[in-house]
């Protein structure tokens, strides 16, 4: 196997064992505070394994996470790559229709 | 002075009014239409909307000692803007990025104590041709009275991954991070105020702390509350329970605290102590609950409507607030917690992850 690009060279040279600055990146553990369970994956369980202890209701959480770019596989990152996916729809409870799907530009693909 | 009258006058309703003069809190938050605004927490009232533009949220809000000017970290967490919140005139504007460097502050913001100085910690990304390039972290000092173009007058590497920040008497900086960190603005030098990650207790995992919300400074506290996993023993082999527990900072002393105090029952968000019975804590999510942190007892805790994200408390310890998530901020009783009141987003907008910040006026 042989790395084609920079970013496979540097995943070859984290698995070596290199000081790569591997070691600053923690994956969450045991119970994150937060909406949903180890990785922090998205809004699918919470941290008992149920969904009771989800946001409530998801509209109340759908901002915070896209402003902080906090679930950017989940909802528009708005920090750096969407900024203007939510500007002008101010409630997502009552303006979510107003609220469309993003796609990556084709100097992005 | 002209801050004090600026102060004054709004703490009079903006001037107009002919109501005595009392010391109050003033509620002070941002929402998703790039407004600033000012409540009147003790009467429930909005008394000032200053239209920022731009880009305002995620919204991290730090307040300067005399509450006359709001900070803010603007334009998607890269520029740092005061406001006054009398007349909404911005009176400072720090701009983050430069021409090839984007740098970003994650609600890395503080005041110092005195109004003076005000710090932030910016993570710069150099964007190359071919590729970002992950430069170190930086912590930067302004003059608060720099004005409109502010330039950092000193600047010192940063410990990365950091969020909130608080500064305190001690003239230290202390900032969130796998540690909560110790920062000297006179030279930069960094020490370790209470190791997070790196804590040495035997029996809890490393905790999980969501540091996001700058609260707590008008009760000279900086608290982070955590969750671990307990186990019976140092083999860590088996579990016992997990926990709620907090690592505090005395702004006025630089004391620091860790201790567990509850189990892990309820997701908390953010949580404040009462400034009068600091045994109390109180923490918000879906549910308010309040807790006995000197005997491990949950005192009582309720339903909310919806979820909040963020709480503050009253100066007097009498009531707190929950906000964030949507436009409404609800306020409950400090004993009973009864919802006692309530203040709107006038243009229904979410304040989503804003802080909710409490400043005493008189």
């Amino acid at each position: 196997m042989k790395p084609l690009n920079q970013k496979a060279a540097r995943v070859t040279r984290a698995l070596s064992g290199e000081d790569t600055g591997m070691d600053e990146v923690r994956a969450m553990q045991t119970v994150p505070a937060g909406c949903t369970t180890t990785f922090d994956p998205g809004w699918e369980v919470d941290p008992f394994g149920g969904v009771a202890a989800l946001c409530q209701p998801m509209e109340a959480d759908l901002y915070g996470c896209s402003d902080p770019c906090w679930w950017p596989a989940q909802v528009p990152d708005t920090m750096s790559s969407y900024p203007e996916w939510n500007q002008g729809v101010g409630s997502a409870a009552t303006d979510w229709r107003a609220l469309g799907s993003v796609f990556p530009g084709d100097s992005e693909t | 002075m002209k801050r004090l009258i600026s102060v004054l006058a709004l703490a009079t309703g903006l001037g107009l009014s002919a109501m005595p003069l009392a010391a109050r809190d003033l509620l002070v938050t941002t929402a998703k239409d790039n407004t600033l605004y000012v409540f009147d927490a003790t009467e429930r009232s909005l008394i000032q909307s200053c239209p920022i533009g731009g880009q305002v949220m995620p919204g991290v809000i730090v307040m300067s000692p005399d509450s006359s000017i709001a900070y803010l970290v603007v334009n998607l967490w890269e520029d740092v803007i005061g406001i006054d919140l009398a007349t909404c005139e911005k009176v400072f504007h720090a701009v983050g990025s430069s021409k090839d460097v984007t740098r970003k502050s994650m609600a890395s913001l503080a005041v110092s104590r005195d109004g003076t100085e005000i710090y932030a910690i910016r993570n710069q990304v150099r964007k190359l041709i071919d590729r970002y390039e992950t430069l170190p972290p930086e912590f930067v000092v302004f003059d608060a009275e720099a004005g409109l173009d502010a330039q950092p007058k000193a600047s010192f590497e940063a410990p990365r991954r950091v969020t909130v920040m608080a500064a305190g008497d001690t003239g230290l900086v202390y900032a969130a991070g796998h540690d909560i960190f110790a920062i000297d603005p006179s030279d930069g030098t960094t020490t370790v105020a209470i190791p997070n990650a790196h804590w040495d207790m035997p029996r809890h995992s490393p905790p999980d702390v969501l540091a996001f919300w700058p609260i707590g400074t008008q009760n000279d506290e900086f608290l982070l509350m955590y969750s671990a996993a307990l186990f019976t023993d140092e083999t860590m082999s088996d579990i016992a329970d997990f926990v709620w527990g907090y690592s505090t900072v005395d702004l006025k002393t630089g004391e620091t605290d860790v201790r567990d105090f509850a189990s892990f029952e309820v997701i908390m968000f953010s949580g404040v102590r009462n400034p009068v019975r600091p045994n109390e804590l109180f923490g918000v999510y879906t549910q308010l609950s309040k807790h006995d942190v000197d005997t491990g007892e949950l005192i009582k805790r309720v339903d909310l409507p919806h979820t909040y994200y963020v709480i503050n408390i009253s100066s007097d310890g009498s009531e707190v607030y929950v906000g964030g998530t949507n436009a409404d901020i609800g306020v409950y009783d400090t004993e009973t917690l009864e919802r006692i009141g309530e203040m709107q987003i006038p243009t229904g907008a979410d304040m989503a992850i804003t802080t909710l910040q409490i400043a005493k006026a008189e």
